[in-house]
Formats: C-alpha cells, structure tokens, sequence
C-alpha cells in the first residue's frame, strides 16, 4: 500500500469547510437580498427568515474565518523566487505546455486568494456588522452599505474563480479537501517544496 | 427611470392655503389606526417634533421674519414625498418598498427585515421603524385610493392646501393660478408630492436640491450591476477555460 | 350669525377681529380661503400674530380690551371720509331719527351718557329716546343735518376717537390702524361687501356686548347688513351652540327668545302687555307684535291639555325670575360660595375649569350637598373635591356621575351658526352605560314626577301638569324610550283644534286638527295650535299628506351661485338663509349690489325671488314695509337705547387694566358693571405685583376645558400642555426661555405653563409706556392627563366680573405676572 501523507488536519477540513459553507450561503442570501430574489428568499421561508440567516451566517463566518489565519496567514504571507515564477507562467493555467516551478504547500494564487478573503471577509463582516447593530448612524450605516458591497464584488469574482480551481480545474482537489490527505507520490509531485521541507524528499 | 409611471397620481400641498389646523394630522391617525404619543410642549405649536412611527404627516410650523409685520408664520405639511427616483426604494435589500399603480411609494411589512438602510437613503428623512422595526411611513392612503377615495388627510383639509389627483393636471392649475415654484416638479425626477409656492420653497424650509446620496447611487449604477456580471463573467470565464485550456493534467507535467 | 358659514366666500373684504378663526373655527376659514382665492381681502385684528393672521393680507395689533376705541376710530374715519352708505343710511337706519333734546352723552357728560345713577350704577334711560311726532312716529331728518338726529349725535360722539388717541389707546401702530380703516370702510360701496367674523374675542369683556354693538353701527353705515357677503357673524364654536341659544340655554330668555317672566308679570295678559312691543309707524312689520301667539304656542306645547284658556295656558306654572333678578353664572357660583343652593346638575359642562376665576367655583362647589355631573368622562368638576387645595374629608358633598353618551351616539338635530337645523343620525351605538342625554332627563322626569305624586311637595303643578307625549309608554305611564322625532314634531307644532278663516265666507279651514302647522305666521293666541320654538316652526311640516322633516334635507342645488343651498337641511327663520335680507335691495326692490342679488322684487308677478325674504310685503318704496321686521321702528338701530351702558358705545378699560387712566373720559371702567365685592372676587389694576395684560383663548386641538379633548390621545399629543405665549422682549426681561415652565399668577390664582417665546407677541406702545401682553390657552385641567402633566386651566387666573348686559365674565383682558417655576 502506497504511503499517505497528510496534508490538512481534521480541524483545517472542518474549518474550511465551515468558512465555505457560510460563505456561499451569506452570498446566495446576498444575492436575494441585493435583487429581491423572492424565490431564493421563500426557500428560507421569507425575507424576514432569510435576514436571520444571513445575520447569523455572517456571525459564523467571521468566526471561521478568524479561526482559520491560525492556518493559512503565515504561509499567506510567505512569498519566494519561485513563487515569482508561478506568477509568469500564470500557475500554468493558460497553458499546459509552459513550465510551472516547484510549488509549496500552498501556490502564490491561493495565498493571495486567501489575503482576499481575508481582507474582504473583515471589510464585509465589520460592515455587515455594522449594518445590523449601528442602525441609527446615518454616516456609519451608508459607508458600511457602501462597503460591504464593494466587498461583495471581490467576493463575487474571488469565490467562483476558487471553486472552479478546487474542483474542474483541477481534478483531486476537492477529494483532498475532503478527506486531507494525498498519496505521497502525488504529493511530491504537486507540493515537492513542502515535502522536502518535510523531509520526505 | 424619470417619469415612469403613467397619469401619475400625485399630492399637492399648498401652504399658502394651510391655516394649521391640523386635522390632516387626525385623519392620518384616525385612517390607520395609529395611536398619539405622549409628548410635551417644547415651546412650540409644532407636535410631535417630526414625523415618527405613528405620525406620517405633521404640520411644520414655521416662523420667519416678515416685511408687513414682525414675523411670517408659515405652516408646512411634512410627509413622504413619493419620489419618482426614491432612495429608499432603490437601498431596500428586499423590495418591501414598492410603487404603486397610482405612483406612490409604500412598503409591505410582511417582507420588510427593518434594516433601516431606507431612512439612509431617503433625501427627506422620512422613514421612521414601529415597535416591530417595521419601516413606516406615508403610504398616499393606497388603501383608499385603490377604492377610489381621496386619502385621508386630503379628504378632511378644509381649505384645499392639500390636493390629491392627476399630478400633471394639479401642477398646470397651480401655475395659473400665479403659484411660481412647484417644488418637486422636476428634483428626483419629479416627486409625488408635490408644493406650490409664491415665495422661495427655502423660506418654507424645503430641501433645496434633494439627492440620494452619492454613495447609494454610486452602489446602485455600478456595484450592483458588477456584482451581477461579474459572477456571470467569472462563471463564463471558467466554463472557457475549461473548454479551451482544459484542467490540469497531470501526466503532461510528468 | 346674521348670514351663514358659506356666505363667507361672498365678502370682500372679511375683518375677523374678536375671533381666530384658523385656529377656532376652520371650517369658516375655508370659505373665507374662497373669498380670498377670488381676491377679497382678510384683516385680523388680533393682540397676538395668531393663525388667522398668518393668512392675513393686513394685520393690526391692538391691546386687549381696546376694540371699542380701534371700532370708535373707523366709525369716525368712515364719517370723516364720507365713506358711508349714504342711501342705506338713510333709508334702512335710525339715523335720520331725531333724539330726545334732553339727552347727553360722553362727550358732555366726561364719559357718561344722561340719567346716570351712581348708587346704583345704573341708568334711566328716559332721555335716551326719540322725539315723536302727534301720531307718536318718531320725527326724522332725511338730510341728517338736524343737530339732535342721530347721525350728528354719532358724528359728535366718535369725533372724539380721533386716530393719535386711538393709537395712544390700543397700542396699534398708527400705519395699520389707518390700512384696516381704508381698507374696511371701502365695503361703504353698493357694490362691495364687508363682513365681521367675532367669537368670545369681543363677547368675553365688560364690554362685550358693546364691542360688538360698535360693529353693528359700522355694518349700518356701511350698509353691509342683510346683504350676501355682509353681515355680523358670531362664529359659534360648539357644533350646536347657537340651538342652545335658541332654546333658552340662558337665564333671561324662554326658547324663541321671549323673555322669561319675571314675579311682576302676574298673569300672561301683562306678560305679553309688558313685552310685546308697539309701534305707531305704519310701515314696520314689527315682528315682535306676534308675541302672544308664540308664548300661547309654546304654553300649549309645554302643558298639553292642562293648559287651558281659563289657567292662562299655565302660565302661573312657568318659573319666574324676580324683578331685576340676574340668574346669571357668576351669580349662582357667588350664591353656591355663600350656601345658597343644595344641588346642582353639571350638564355637560365643566364649571371647576371653565368658569372664571375657577377657584371660586371649586370653592362654590364645596358648599353643595350634592353634585351632578352628566359627561361623557369625568373631569375636574365631578372629582372637584379631590383637587389642588381640597381636603376631602372635609367635604361633604356627594358626588353623581351619570355618563351621557356623544353626539355620534344618538339622533337629533343640532343648530349651526348659520341658523342651520340639521338632522343627524346614530353613527355607533352608546358605550357601556352611558345614555343620550334626552334618555337620562325623561328618568328623571318620570322619578321627580312619581315622587311628587306621591309626597306632594311644595309646588307639584309645573311638573305633573307637564305633556310628555315623546313615545311609547308602559304600564304606569311612563316613556319608555324617547323618541326624537316626537320632540322634533312638539317644537314645529301642531294644530289642536280645526281652525278656520272667518274672514272669507265660507270661512276656509286652515288647519286641521292633529296637523302639523307649516310655518309660525298661523300660529293663534288662542290655544289652538302648539308650537315648542316658534322660529323653528316650519322645520317638520306636512307635505302631500306626508310628514316631512326639514332637517333632514340633503338637496345640493345652489341656483343663485351664493352658497344659500336652501334645499339643505333648514335654516330659522323658515329656511331664510340671510336675515334681514331685504336690505339688499333699494327701495324698488333692486339688487344694491347687481353682483349678488339675494332678493329681487319681480314687480310683474308681485313676488320676491332669491332667499325666502323677510316678509312678503313689497319693498318700500313702492306701498311696501321696512326691512328690519324685528325692530319696532322697522330700521336697524344706529342709536340703540336697548343696552345697559348707553345708546352709542363707549371706551372703558377693562376691569383689570395696566392704564391709570382712561384717555377718552374720567371714567375708566363701565360704570353699569356689577362688581363682586368678596375677598374671592379680588382684581387688581395697575398694580405693580400684576404687570403685564393677560389674556385667554383656544386652540384648535382642543374643545373648551378640554375635557373630551384631552381624553383623545390624537390631540393631547399636539398640545400637550398649559402653556403662555410671550414676546421675545417679556421673555429676556424675565429670563425665560422658550419651552422653559413658568408660573403665571394673577390676584386670584396661579398656574403653571410652559414659555412659548415668538415674534409673535409684541409689546405695546401705550401713549408713552411699553405694556406687554401674555396669552394662554384655557383647555387644560389637573385631572387629565393623570400625571398632571398638562397643568391646570388658565381660568384660575381670570376675573369673576361681567358684561353689564350679558354677565359674560371677562376673561379676554385682565392682569398678570409671569415668574420662572
Ligand atoms: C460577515 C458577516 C456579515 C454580516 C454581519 C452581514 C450583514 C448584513 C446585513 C445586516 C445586511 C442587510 C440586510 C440584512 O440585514 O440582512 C447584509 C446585506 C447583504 N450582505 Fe451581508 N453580512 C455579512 C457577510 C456577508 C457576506 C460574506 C456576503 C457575501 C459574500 C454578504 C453579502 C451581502 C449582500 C449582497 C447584501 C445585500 C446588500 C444590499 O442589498 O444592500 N454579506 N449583510
Ligand atoms: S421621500 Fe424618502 S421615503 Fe418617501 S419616497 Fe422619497 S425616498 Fe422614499
Ligand atoms: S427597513 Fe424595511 S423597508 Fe427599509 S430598507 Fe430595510 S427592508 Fe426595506
Ligand atoms: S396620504 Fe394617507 S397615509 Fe399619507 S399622510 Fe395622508 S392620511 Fe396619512
Ligand atoms: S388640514 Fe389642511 S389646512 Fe389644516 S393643517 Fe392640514 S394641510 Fe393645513
């Protein structure tokens, strides 16, 4: 039997899966409130209902979000020679002939996507917030509307574009993603930084 | 959008005519059941202070230096003004707020969260929340003039300062009868209620070039949009790539 | 009113001057809104920019209780500028007559007239009469010029009201006084209409009725009596006051306005005697001569069957006043304070606020045995021993409350300003066990009447003998339920026996037993028909064979373009829209004023068009009567011997005044006025602890003491509270700013308020001192709201003295100061 590595705690999955999960829900939610999508808004039983559970989406989605910097920020911010490369080749997305450099645990798109959700989700989370419970500020109420729209957009662009890649572009990753784990082999293909700063290579 | 709704049906408040009475303020209450308020004398006649949750009109009692005589003391009906370009409706994350087939702006209840982005978004301040954080406000008597009744207010005034009927109409017979100044003929591409004035609608205390503000307008004409085609686009894009560039494969890296 | 509320919008130019009618009586300012839209011209006259003003195309300032002076200078500007009517003068007025030689008056007498009686601040009014010729006619002078004709007696006595006087009076800047001279005495034209709207601005000073006198001498000079858009018009707050007024709501008068018999008039043969008045001029209808009809009418309406020929229709049973007697308000409180009475019936009124000087009428009240209190809630009145100031278990007077229920409980008719009777029907059905007032006195009719059957009692007759026929009766003869229409019927009248015309042979039947009579000319003296109100018979007649009530009428039409509507609901005199009506015409029978034609003698069919005319005869100049039918002489009164103070009105300061002096005469209060002379009945003029002129009024969120108001959650929350407006020059004086809660106090009580501060008050320039005016709304009381918040009323500060006329008590000018709470 092939050797597996681990390449996401339980906690991570958890985590990320929680973060994914509220996010789609709070952005279809948005997307009903945002053009009066009467028949997304029944599905949760009313548009009174559907604030609930966008309000309280919000409030887990924060929360995971939070929790998950614990994961991924440092890497985040962690940028090499390499990495600079990946970004001429464009990942190798536009192309399959061209030549993507060895990659880490996480490749500089990911890492950026992440500072965006990162960046956005507290944009949008203090506004949101700020929506909900700062009602009779006037200044406040229409600069947080303001904001998390525009936070919205990065999300509209950033979420499908990450979906897509963790899923038909490339094939494995949603697998890994649910169960965190990855045979050795194909991990040292895919991250042979990682691993060999792992020792395994 | 301008002029959207066709015979638009409109108010016109005249305060030249209005003598203070006040009953227009009764009648509101009294057609929708609203209770009065406990309130004090703040050394004025003018009670409640502003319009609120059980008040959708209320008389300003305004009080301005004259030429004839010491003071002018002007009575100007405040109330929603209907307008064509309504903030309030643009900013409603659920459509609670809606027109009417006569062009008034009302709000169904059942589908409002109360979260008070319209009062933001109104030009005039007009939105006020009941117990329930219910929006609230002047609906024109929609119930009443569905069934062919003047709304309320109009229908107990005794001296005609305010009009209810054919907006076009009632702005031409105020012109002619020598009143210079309709505001509300053209702001937010003409407002539902309209008011007819001999002197500058400032003395009156009337908002002088009511806008929605920047940022809600800014969101409506290119945030929202962009939140739309961009999904489309970035799904579009995706479903392209996918076709033409293809996924990731594995072997060829090999 | 002598005109309407629509006929408003016939004016141009309309002075409301002693009212506010924006804020008291709205429905009148829609038509004058009309007038104004078709360019009349509105005049407030007002101490205080009131709403009314705000809508004014000229406002005047005057200080409270100066009307007469401001009226005295445009009756002598109109004279002076020969603005005046001349042809109306002379032909529809007293001012050709020539008066008494014997007769003086202030400008002589240094503020009195002649026959003047110190002791007993009264007057002989011997001298203030008219010179008759043999036929006893009064002597005339067609061209004015006699010196003792009324005319020049007028000219002489407001020569004296010249306008820097005017203006040292009232206070009014001498600009504004001169613009609403012009621009009133402008209306002198046939062509052009002038008319007066006052309310308790004018009634509530000793004064009163003289101020509005004044009026009336300017409407006649101007010849704006009787014609549409003219006219005086007492705008009547309450929806039915003016039916109360015609029913004998007061002391002195019996319902149809005949005077109430007083102990000298011992039988109906001297009652009638003493109060029909006579004439010698041939060519005066002198209405009043049909005197006898109506008291026999109503006695047979009052007693039925036990009114007979034989027992003067009951007139014995009738109570009487004694000689002199006034039964007026400020009496019965004086007289409850000093014990005098044992129970009283508060009827839909509320004495511990409305009342003048309210302390003395709370005191009054705790002298009482028992107390009634018929209202919709009770108010300060039914809890009086419970107030400020009162130790209940010091008082033991018992206290009733019987709920009557509202007007939009019950059917009726109610009497509007205009002389309209209109019917109105049952909206919602009494509250829990409230009653219509009509149901509540027929039990206690039924109860008083059993109890003196039963125990006999002092003097049974006037009640056992009383006809109560007002519906279904039960076993022992009581009246189940009232039945309105009945009551309605009883004041019409009826035909009691066949009558028949014996003048023409065979004598015509003009009435048929059990019929209802169509219009007061057929009413007899003999007992043969009832009528319960003359002036309302005509408003439930017989038609086709049908009963038909004229108050119910909703016809729309409205052919003369005037706003008469005379198919809608019916107005006294029968459904005569402008009284005195054929004043509008010349002595042809004419239009004066071909822009509103209101009668017109159509000479070929021999008939008046237009409004139902003040009597069928021709007009005057062809073989016809004059057109005032009410007045003796058939002209309206420039010299009007009839009031208490003297023939022409004269300035006096108000009982309470911020003036040493008078500047017309020495004589600086009206010296007819009774003066309550107890330590609760103090006033205090010019005196330094009381600066400032106070004075009280409404506003339009309230009714009267406030006592349904307040109760109404909707209005309380637009006025919430006692407050007094005051200049912004008072205020900074005082420290006071605006919203801050003061106390304003007078020598007789004090009340809270809260400050409001405005332009709108402005101190006055009197002669050469600076007097301030103050003003709060008397609406309020301790019981309601619960909390106390609303404050008390404002009549805790007004003074107990009357009008010598009315004994209106004057709480429109007196004295006050102003401290911080
Ligand atoms: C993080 C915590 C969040 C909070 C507390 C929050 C709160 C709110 C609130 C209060 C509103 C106004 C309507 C309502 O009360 O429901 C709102 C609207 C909306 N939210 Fe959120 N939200 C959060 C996150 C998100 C996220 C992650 C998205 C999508 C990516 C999103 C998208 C939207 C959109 C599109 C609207 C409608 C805006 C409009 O029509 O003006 N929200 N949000
Ligand atoms: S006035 Fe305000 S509440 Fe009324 S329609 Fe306009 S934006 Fe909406
Ligand atoms: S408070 Fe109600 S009406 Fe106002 S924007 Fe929110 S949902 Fe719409
Ligand atoms: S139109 Fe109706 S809802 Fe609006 S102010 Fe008038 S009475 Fe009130
Ligand atoms: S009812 Fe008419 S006149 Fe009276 S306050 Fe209202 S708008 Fe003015």
């Amino acid at each position: 039997m092939a050797e597996i590595v681990r390449k996401s705690s339980v906690d991570e999955i958890l985590n990320h899966w929680i973060l994914a999960g509220s996010c789609i829900l709070l952005m279809i939610t948005g997307f009903a409130f945002l053009f009066h999508m009467e028949a997304v808004a029944s599905v949760f039983g009313g548009f009174n209902t559907m604030k609930e559970v966008h309000n309280w989406g919000g409030v887990v989605f924060t929360l995971s979000m939070l929790y998950s910097m614990r994961h991924y920020l440092k890497d985040a911010f962690e940028y090499d020679a390499d990495d600079a490369q990946w970004f001429k080749v464009a990942g190798g997305y536009l192309s399959h002939k061209v030549k993507v450099p060895p990659m880490g645990k996480y490749n500089p798109g990911q890492k950026l996507y992440y500072l965006a959700v990162v960046g956005a989700g507290i944009a949008i989370a203090l506004s949101g917030f700020a929506i909900w419970f700062m009602k009779d500020n006037g200044t406040i109420m229409l600069l947080a509307h303001l904001v998390h729209n525009v936070a919205f957009c990065i999300f509209v662009l950033a979420v499908p574009v990450h979906i897509y890649l963790g899923t038909l572009a490339n094939p494995g990753t949603f697998k890994l993603m649910v169960s965190g784990t990855l045979p050795l082999e194909e991990a040292k293909r895919r991250y042979p930084k990682w691993m060999k700063a792992a020792g395994k290579m | 959008m301008a002029n959207e709704t066709k015979n638009r049906k409109g108010m016109m408040v005249t305060p030249e005519l209005c003598i203070g009475c006040r009953a227009c303020q009764v009648a509101c209450k009294s057609w929708n059941q609203l209770p009065g308020t406990k309130t004090t004398n703040n050394g004025t006649y003018q009670n409640p202070p502003d319009l609120n949750s059980t008040a959708f009109n209320l008389i300003r009692y305004n009080e301005v230096p004259g030429q004839e005589n010491p003071v002018r003391w002007l009575f100007v009906s405040r109330r929603c003004m209907h307008c064509e370009e309504a903030g309030c409706m643009t900013i409603c994350p659920t459509g609670a707020i809606y027109r009417t087939a006569d062009g008034a702006v009302a709000v169904n209840r059942d589908k409002c969260i109360g979260c008070k982005l319209c009062t933001n978004a109104c030009p005039f301040d007009v939105p006020r929340y009941d117990a329930e954080n219910k929006m609230t406000k002047c609906h024109q008597c929609s119930d009443r003039t569905a069934a062919g009744m003047l709304p309320a207010c109009v229908k107990t005034c005794p001296t005609g300062a305010l009009k209810y009927g054919d907006r076009d109409e009632m702005i031409k017979t105020a012109k002619s009868d020598g009143f210079k100044t309709i505001y509300g003929e053209q702001d937010l591409s003409g407002l539902g209620t309209v008011y007819a004035f001999k002197d500058e609608p400032k003395l009156y205390g009337m908002k002088e070039n009511p806008t929605i503000p920047g940022s809600v307008v800014f969101w409506h004409t290119y945030l929202k949009p962009l939140s739309f085609i961009g999904l489309g686009g970035v799904v579009a894009a995706a479903a392209i790539h996918y076709l033409a560039i293809g996924p990731h494969k594995e072997k060829e890296e090999v | 009113m002598t005109n309407h509320w629509i006929d408003l919008k016939n004016a141009d130019v309309i002075l409301a001057m002693g009212s506010n009618p924006a804020s008291n009586h709205p429905i009148s300012m829609k038509w004058i809104m009309r007038a104004r839209e078709k360019g009349a011209k509105l005049i407030c006259v007002d101490p205080r920019f009131t709403q009314t003003a705000a809508k004014a195309d000229l406002y005047a300032p005057l200080r409270s209780g100066t009307d007469i002076a401001f009226l005295g200078g445009m009756i002598n500007y109109i004279l002076e500028k020969d603005l005046y009517f001349k042809d109306y003068v002379v032909n529809y007025t007293n001012a050709s007559f020539l008066v008494n030689p014997d007769y003086k008056g202030p400008a002589d007498l240094d503020g009195l007239f002649s026959g003047y009686n110190a002791e007993k601040r009264n007057y002989d009014k011997k001298t203030w009469s008219f010179q008759l010729d043999e036929n006893g006619i009064a002597l005339k002078d067609p061209t004015l010029q006699n010196p003792n004709c009324v005319f020049q007696l007028l000219k002489k006595h407001y020569s004296r009201y010249n306008v820097d006087k005017v203006v040292d009076i009232t206070g009014t800047p001498k600009d504004k006084l001169l613009a609403v001279y012009e621009l009133f005495g402008s209306t002198g034209k046939p062509d052009r209409a002038g008319t007066e709207c006052y309310a308790m601005g004018w009634t509530q000073h000793t004064v009163g009725t003289q101020n509005i006198r004044t009026m009336t001498i300017i409407q006649q000079l101007l010849g704006n009596m009787g014609i549409a858009g003219g006219g005086i018009n007492a705008m009547r707050g309450e929806a039915n006051v003016q039916g109360s007024t015609d029913y004998g709501l007061l002391f002195h008068i019996l319902p149809g306005y005949n005077p109430t018999p007083n102990a000298s008039l011992v039988d109906l043969a001297t009652y009638n005697e003493k109060n029909t008045p006579k004439t010698k001029e041939p060519r005066s209808v002198n209405w009043w001569s049909n005197r006898p009809k109506y008291i026999a009418s109503y006695l047979k309406a009052v007693y039925g069957t036990a009114a007979t020929k034989e027992n003067d229709f009951g007139y014995s049973w009738l109570p009487k006043i004694d000689v002199g007697q006034n039964a007026s308000w400020l009496m019965i409180f004086d007289k409850m304070l000093k014990g005098d009475f044992e129970g009283f019936f508060a009827w839909g009124q509320n004495p511990a606020c409305s009342g003048a000087n309210s302390n003395k009428t709370r005191q009054a009240m705790t002298k009482l045995k028992w107390l009634v209190n018929v209202n919709l809630f009770d108010n300060e009145t039914g809890s009086f021993w419970r107030g400020p100031g009162m130790n209940p278990k010091e008082i033991q007077t018992e206290v009733f409350m019987l709920p009557c229920c509202s007007s939009m409980e019950k059917q009726g008719s109610i009497a509007n300003s205009g002389r309209w009777a209109q019917w109105r029907y049952k909206a919602v059905e009494p509250i829990g066990q409230s009653m219509p007032d009509a149901e509540i006195i027929n039990e206690l009719f039924f109860k008083v009447k059993e109890l003196y059957k039963k125990e006999g009692g002092a003097y049974p007759d006037p009640i056992v003998n009383l006809a109560w026929e007002y519906g279904e009766k039960d076993a022992a003869g009581k009246v189940k339920h009232v039945d309105v229409h009945a009551i309605a019927k009883e004041i019409n009248g009826y035909w009691l026996e066949d009558v028949y015309d014996n003048k023409v042979s065979p004598p015509k039947l003009i009435g048929k037993k059990g019929d209802l009579v169509t219009s007061f000319p057929s009413l007899q003296a003999d007992g043969t028909t009832s009528c319960g109100n003359w002036i309302y018979c005509n408003s439930y007649i017989l038609k086709d064979g049908k009963e038909v009530n004229m108050m119910a009428r909703r016809g729309k039409d409205d052919p003369t373009g005037l706003g008469l509507y005379a198919g809608w609901a019916w107005a006294w005199p029968v459904n005569r829209r402008i009284i005195y009506n054929r004043a509008s015409v010349d002595l042809q029978g004419q239009p004066l004023d071909p822009k509103r034609p209101l009668v017109k003698w159509d000479a070929g069919k021999k008939a008046w068009i237009g409004d139902v005319p003040d009597g069928p005869a021709p007009p005057m100049g062809t073989d016809g009567k004059f057109p005032f039918i009410m007045k003796p002489d058939g002209v309206a009164s420039i010299f009007g011997p009839g009031l208490a103070e003297g023939p022409f009105p004269e300035h006096y300061e108000a009982l309470e005044c911020p003036v040493e002096a008078n500047a017309m005469s020495k004589q600086r209060v009206n010296p007819t006025i009774k003066i309550f002379g107890d330590k609760m009945d103090a006033f205090a003029s010019c005196d330094a602890r009381y600066p400032f002129v106070g004075t009280t009024y409404r506003v339009s969120e309230h009714w009267q003491t406030g006592c349904m108001t307040r109760h109404c959650s909707w209005l309380l929350e637009m006025q919430p509270q006692n407050f007094v407006e005051m200049s912004l020059e008072l205020a900074k004086d005082l420290k006071v700013g605006n919203g801050e809660t003061v106390i304003v106090s007078s020598a007789r009580g004090e009340v809270k308020a809260v400050a409001v501060v405005s332009e709108r008050f402005k101190p006055f320039k009197i002669a050469s001192s600076t007097v301030h005016q103050v003003g709060l709304p008397w609406h309020f009381g301790w019981q309601f709201p619960e909390d106390g918040s609303g404050y008390d009323s404002a009549n805790l500060l007004t003074p107990n003295v009357g009008d010598a006329n009315t004994m209106i008590p004057e709480s429109k000018a007196f004295m006050v100061n102003v401290r911080k709470a």
